[in-house]
């Protein structure tokens, strides 16, 4: 019911265990791949291991901020952990790491002979890189990801940055470049706070942010790639639940990355989504996750192609019981009142803004004629 | 001299020679003792590491440096070093002064001494000797920028573009009249360094001047006296063209950057408010002298690393095919720099520091 087809694997169900810390060795991946995972990417691989600042990871109850860098293990060291890996089967994505093609190709062809079914092609990390973004720029991405196609013969992802002007003109060079699926979205350039008492932000400099805090760009780069490119997409960020994989899909993910959770929650989340997933699935009659890929996007328009319909909230008169007025604190234009448990709606001042709708916990309230 | 070449001189076959070192009692006295006269004029030593060894692998590498004393040669060594340990070889560090007869001696001796690769950093040597390599076979790997570099396995460092990169930030800086200090080695990282600049000078509309390009030892002296002459020459410039004085100045590397510096604190002037200064390379020093010196990082620790991977990937297809295999597309590695923004070139933001 939930075998997935990408980068010509047949996987067992849609998700990932994305790349970090906790695939740094051929143990940890193998733990990953044992945890029933449909796949599994190693932490990045690059050219030179460097020393791991500390502490390097913050969190929260909404996510992660880490500067933890790359692996720390060097290339030669991978033909060893590569097959500690591989010993108990499973399917394992090298994630690689570099600054130019021939730096990346030359990685991705190691990691091919030491048994890595496929490559993730990384270009972005947020706690080190300069202004200029590789993942931001089009030409250098396409170069990059080339130079690693032409290189292997195993299929090649790559993992798009968040932090560029626009990804569907970056995931149109990483398909013409030949690459066979993209994944999006890498961790979010961030602060997850600072100490107020000591004046201490949460690490000591810039880091990834991962976690639900990304989800919602995640959501938005996965149906852009969706909506302008004819490429699979491996969705990531945030997720957390059988839910959050349904919305990637339903944007146009064909697998779904997880990784902050694997950190924060063990990975023991990994068969909890599975059997979430199929319980939903069951439930909504839905033979193969085909079936639902994408289909969010129908209701998702350009705002240009939006038509305005002049809707105003519906609630006038409606009996409300509960100990809330949080209709009427967020109404911006005052056309919410209350006598008893009497909601009344000025329709002339009401402009369907859609807010209340959206904060009622009671789901109330509903725009309408 | 190899035992091949002392064979040729003899008129004899290897094989006899090899009798000759091994079991010279098998030998006709008269061409036992002819050999061994040659053996001893040419200082012949035979290559007493491989005996014994099986598969004729010695486990060492020999690895030709420019110059010890040079700190960026020596971080390229560290990369080389490293990889080698790990595979369990011993590295044979040769300095050769920049100087090719010694660099060719050396190769000499590492042949005889049965090396199992060759990692030649900054080479300049001619297509004769590398032809020698080539008929001994022996696994090289070219670091730096070569002539030749495209019939052999290479790693080099896009100098051009770094350069590109940082004179760009200085014209962003408002400089306008940026000197070269082009440094002599290494030869054609140089080159690609002094290119860059001419490009983006030239992109941007800025007059080339001649005089702004000064060729200068690739040492802090040099450094010294090429700014020396300089901002004599700006001075004396500066009295009959209004305007046209050296506010900046870009050297091929950091030690030629500091020379530059002393020079501009010993006449008098500030940096970077009356000269701005910019080197290449990013050597450990740079983040520690007044003003902190903007510059442009070279990955040397990189380089060697890759260029020891390459050297062992050639090793190992070597004993894995035999020496009879067609020689194989070269691999060349490309890195790319990082500017390093820091005080000495007059930017205003912290913005090009932190990032």
């Amino acid at each position: 019911m939930l075998k997935t087809k990408i980068l010509g694997f047949e996987l067992e169900n849609p998700l990932v265990i994305a790349a970090g810390p906790w695939n740094r060795d051929g143990a940890g991946i193998k733990a990953s791949i044992e945890s029933g995972a449909g796949a599994v990417v190693t932490e990045s691989i690059v050219s030179d291991t460097v020393i791991d600042a500390r502490p390097r990871i913050a969190a929260d109850s909404m996510g992660a901020q880490n500067i933890r860098l790359y692996s720390d293990i060097q290339i030669e060291g991978w033909e060893r952990e590569m097959a500690i890996a591989k010993s108990a089967g499973g399917v394992v994505i090298a994630s690689v790491s570099g600054h130019s093609p021939s730096e990346v190709s030359y990685l991705a062809s190691k990691l091919e002979k030491y048994g890595a079914d496929g490559i993730e092609l990384s270009v972005s990390n947020p706690a080190v890189e300069a202004l200029e973004v590789v993942a931001a720029n089009p030409e250098t991405l396409y170069e990059m990801t080339k130079a690693v196609v032409s290189a292997v013969k195993i299929p090649v992802a790559v993992k798009l940055s968040q932090n560029t002007t626009n990804i569907a003109k970056v995931a149109k060079a990483v398909k013409a470049a030949n690459a066979s699926a993209v994944t999006a979205i890498n961790t979010v350039r961030g602060i997850l706070g600072v100490d107020v008492e000591t004046a201490q932000p949460s690490l000591s400099t810039y880091g990834g942010i991962s976690g639900e805090y990304i989800r919602p760009m995640g959501l938005a780069s996965v149906a852009t790639i969706a909506q302008t490119v004819d490429i699979p997409i491996c969705g990531v960020g945030g997720v957390h639940s059988a839910k959050n994989v349904l919305e990637y899909m339903m944007l146009g993910a064909t697998t779904v990355q997880v990784g902050t959770a694997v950190m924060l929650e063990g990975r023991q989340i990994i068969s909890k989504i599975i059997r979430e997933l199929e319980v939903w699935a069951q439930d909504h009659n839905i033979r193969d996750l085909t079936e639902i890929r994408g289909i969010a996007l129908n209701n998702l328009k350009s705002f240009e192609e939006m038509k305005f319909r002049p809707s105003v909230n519906t609630a006038n008169g409606t009996v409300c019981k509960e100990n809330c007025n949080k209709c009427i604190d967020v109404c911006l234009h005052e056309a919410i009142t209350r006598t008893g448990d009497m909601i009344n709606v000025d329709r002339g001042k009401c402009t369907g803004c859609g807010l209340c709708e959206s904060v009622c916990p009671a789901k109330k309230l509903k725009l309408g004629w | 001299m190899n035992i091949k070449q002392i064979a040729k001189k003899a008129g004899v076959s290897v094989a006899t020679v090899s009798r000759v070192l091994n079991h010279p009692e098998n030998v006709a006295p008269a061409t036992r003792e002819k050999i061994q006269k040659i053996m001893e004029q040419e200082e012949y030593t035979p290559n007493w590491f491989a005996q014994g060894l099986n598969f004729n692998r010695t486990k060492t590498i020999g690895l030709l440096i420019p110059q010890t004393m040079n700190s960026s040669n020596m971080e390229i060594a560290n990369g080389i070093e490293e990889v080698a340990r790990q595979k369990g070889y011993i590295t044979f560090i040769c300095n050769m002064e920049k100087d090719a007869q010694i660099e060719k001696n050396y190769i000499d001796h590492l042949i005889a001494r049965k090396v199992d690769g060759l990692i030649l950093m900054y080479s300049s040597l001619n297509d004769e000797y590398m032809d020698i390599i080539n008929e001994e076979k022996i696994p090289t790997v070219l670091i730096g920028e070569n002539e030749k570099r495209q019939n052999w396995d290479s790693v080099i460092v896009d100098c051009r573009d770094g350069a590109v990169k940082m004179v760009a930030h200085l014209i962003e800086c408002g400089h306008k009249s940026i000197g070269m200090l082009c440094g002599s080695d290494p030869e054609q990282e140089s080159k690609a360094i002094l290119q860059g600049y001419t490009n983006v000078l030239k992109a941007s509309g800025i007059k080339l001047s001649p005089d702004y390009i000064v060729n200068v030892e690739n040492t802090i002296q040099g450094g010294y006296i090429g700014t020396k002459r300089m901002i004599e020459t700006m001075t004396s410039q500066d009295s009959g063209i209004p305007g046209d004085k050296v506010d900046a100045i870009f050297a091929t590397s950091d030690e030629i950057a500091y020379g530059a510096m002393d020079a501009i604190k010993d006449s008098g002037l500030r940096i970077p408010e009356d000269i701005a200064v910019a080197g290449f390379g990013n050597n450990k020093m740079s983040n520690l002298v007044e003003p902190k010196l903007t510059t442009v990082d070279e990955p040397y620790r990189l380089v060697g690393i890759y260029g020891a991977r390459i050297l062992f990937d050639l090793i190992e297809e070597k004993a894995a095919k035999g020496d009879n295999r067609k020689r194989h597309t070269p691999e060349h590695i490309i890195l790319k720099t990082k500017m390093r923004i820091r005080k000495s070139c007059g930017h205003k933001e912290r913005i090009g520091e932190m990032f």
